[in-house]
């Protein structure tokens, strides 16, 4: 049976129409129909993270969603929020602190530390360990991740900004 | 891996979602948060041929203060309750509960109502409704009714629902002035399902405890209430002396079940280990 | 995983063995038993819907009895396909006594479950399969007209 239907959502701040097969998960939608490759496919269980987007400004497991639960909602990956300058500061405080090896966590990493810092500004680092650990890393062991999340609560706390690791044209 | 493919329909009302599950039978079944659901169909452990999205109903919805009760919907995700004013005041045990539950990404999208609906023995909402007092409100076929916590949860994954029927939503009686609680869950890691966890409140007085509820979770097919324990410490001091008849009542009173995290016996210990953390918490 | 139980079932040895024997008193016995056939005195094919938590698993599979020694004991030796779900094989000793009562059915089961039911739902296996074989003796006995007292009694029931 592949009975497919229509939806339409927002996609990185674009209108997007598309018919899907309500089985496929929102991000194998993303990756194969709009070849936004930034979220990664894990473990599809809904346990390590990689999977990470936000739908209607939350952080979600794109594996424990529909394409079709998205018909009618916004959607950001990290592609967009990196455009429109969401994930500036954590990106740069990420090369900093060598929060980054293979590459395969950080977007759901990236995605998860902006919405703790969104929602919790005054995370102590304990309480930014406890909110990553549904992200798993098998590179870094951690600690540059928590330090380089952080070094961005610190920062925004006192109005700064993290200072570019590379100078921008 | 991918689910096997099914069939999606969104019904916009109560009883248009009723008749379709009426109708599919034991072939849907129903979406909200579907943070378990889909894992589920992901490792093809289900098959179902409809999913039936429930998201749109409206009496689902919503976290409302009815006078002296709480009425939370079914479909109010993990993280409404987490950051609810209304919770926070009058029900503060699931606003301590829910940062247990799973990671933020989960709670963003799971549901009150799926946690009660399951009935995980490890799962924090059917323990913290137990130990509440909650009333379920359910619809089916034949109209509403009201089932209360106690008699809800009646053996492992096994809930007083028929498959025809939708949880609606619980009312919880708002905490009293001088209500004091407990949430502790005992994991491996942050977010692992629990290997024992205890809801508790009770009523404070200096040092006495009245009304106490304590729900053990992660030791039984379902939540368990320590009755004899409670017995033990209402109304009594708190003192050295009386936690260890109340450790002592609540490890005899209930049988504890192995899992793959640890043996029957490691479980009957922590209970006490539990209690007694909790009483201690409760009266400082 | 190993499953070991007793059942006291208000009904004579000789009626429990039968119904043991008799292909539609399990099939309406066996929770979510959708087919069930003899292929011979010792094979039996069946297909069951394993419905646990979200779990719903499909399950063909063989049950061939030996050491059959009429109206006391058998072993059997089972083994089943969830498709994707996984798999299971085991084997199992069922002996019928005398007792106040009615009769005293006491079973011994070591089974494996494997693949994905194996990983996921392995964590309450256990308690899983004895609630399935609870349920199985509660349906059982109410075909035999009596009633199924479980001998290790939940303390938990209050």
């Amino acid at each position: 049976m592949s009975i497919k239907k229509k939806i339409s959502l927002t996609v990185n701040g674009q209108a997007v129409t598309a018919e899907v097969e309500p089985r496929t998960h929102l991000v194998d939608f993303l990756r194969e129909e709009l070849h936004l490759k930034g979220p990664h496919l894990g473990c599809e269980q809904g346990a390590c993270g990689a999977f990470t987007v936000k739908v209607n400004g939350q952080i979600i497991r794109g594996c424990l969603y529909l394409a079709i639960q998205a018909n009618g909602s916004q959607v950001d990956t990290v592609e967009g929020l990196t455009k429109n300058g969401t994930l500036t500061d954590l990106q740069e405080s990420f090369m900093r602190h060598n929060a980054m090896q293979c590459g395969f966590c950080s977007s759901g990493m990236l995605l998860a530390a902006a919405e703790l810092i969104e929602q919790r500004p005054k995370a102590t680092r304990e309480e930014v360990r406890e909110w990553i650990s549904g992200n798993y890393c098998r590179c870094t062991g951690y600690h540059s991740i928590v330090d380089a999340i952080v070094d961005v609560l610190v920062a925004r706390a006192s109005g700064q900004k993290i200072k570019p690791v590379i100078a921008h044209a | 891996m991918k689910a096997a493919a099914f069939d999606y329909v969104k019904p916009k009302a109560l009883p248009e979602a009723l008749s379709l599950l009426a109708e599919a039978g034991e072939d849907a079944r129903l979406i909200a948060g579907g943070q378990t659901l889909l894992a589920t169909l992901n490792m093809r452990l289900s098959e179902p041929s409809v999913l039936i999205d429930i998201t749109d109903i409206a009496e689902l919805k919503g976290i409302t203060l009815l006078g002296d009760h709480l009425r939370i919907g079914a479909l109010v995700t993990h993280t409404e309750i987490e950051d609810s004013q209304l919770i926070a005041q009058h029900a503060p045990l699931l606003k301590a509960a829910a940062p247990h539950i799973a990671h933020r990404a989960i709670r963003n999208l799971g549901t009150w109502g799926g946690s009660l609906a399951y009935g995980d023995p490890a799962a924090e909402w059917p323990a913290c409704s137990l130990t509440l007092g909650a009333i379920m409100i359910i619809h089916g076929p034949s109209g509403e009714r009201r089932i209360s916590a106690q008699d809800f949860f009646i053996d492992l994954y096994t809930t007083s629902l028929e498959p025809d029927e939708i949880l609606v939503a619980t009312e919880i009686p708002i905490a009293s002035s001088n209500q004091v609680f407990y949430f502790h869950e005992l994991a491996r890691r942050h977010g692992d399902y629990a290997v024992a966890g205890l809801a508790a409140v009770a009523k404070k007085q200096g040092d006495v405890l009245t009304d106490c509820a304590f729900t053990f979770f992660s030791i039984g097919a379902t939540p368990v209430m320590a009755i004899q324990a409670q017995k033990i410490v209402n109304g009594q001091a708190v003192n050295p002396d009386l936690i260890t008849k109340a450790v002592s009542a609540a490890r005899s009173e209930i049988e504890a079940i192995a899992d793959i995290t640890n043996s029957a016996e490691a479980k009957q210990h922590l209970i006490g280990v539990l209690l007694e953390r909790g009483l201690k918490h409760l009266v400082s | 995983m190993e499953l070991n139980g007793e059942q006291l079932i208000a009904a004579s040895i000789p009626d429990v063995w039968k119904g043991l024997n008799d292909v539609d008193v399990l099939a309406r016995s066996i929770p979510g038993c959708e087919e069930i056939s003899r292929i011979s005195p010792e094979e039996v094919h069946a297909k069951v819907m394993f419905k646990i938590g979200p779990v719903r698993a499909r399950f063909s599979g063989k049950l061939l009895l030996s050491d059959i020694i009429p109206d006391q004991s058998c072993s059997m030796a089972f083994e089943g396909s969830g498709g994707a779900a996984g798999f299971a094989k085991g084997k199992s000793r069922v002996e019928l006594k005398p007792a106040e009562g009615g009769t005293l059915v006491s079973y011994t089961t070591e089974a494996s479950i494997g693949g994905k039911l194996g990983q996921i739902g392995g964590r309450l296996i256990s308690a899983s399969a004895k609630k399935i074989a609870d349920d199985f003796f509660q349906k059982f006995a109410k075909e035999l007209g009596g009633e199924a007292i479980a001998l290790e009694s939940d303390k938990s029931d209050q």
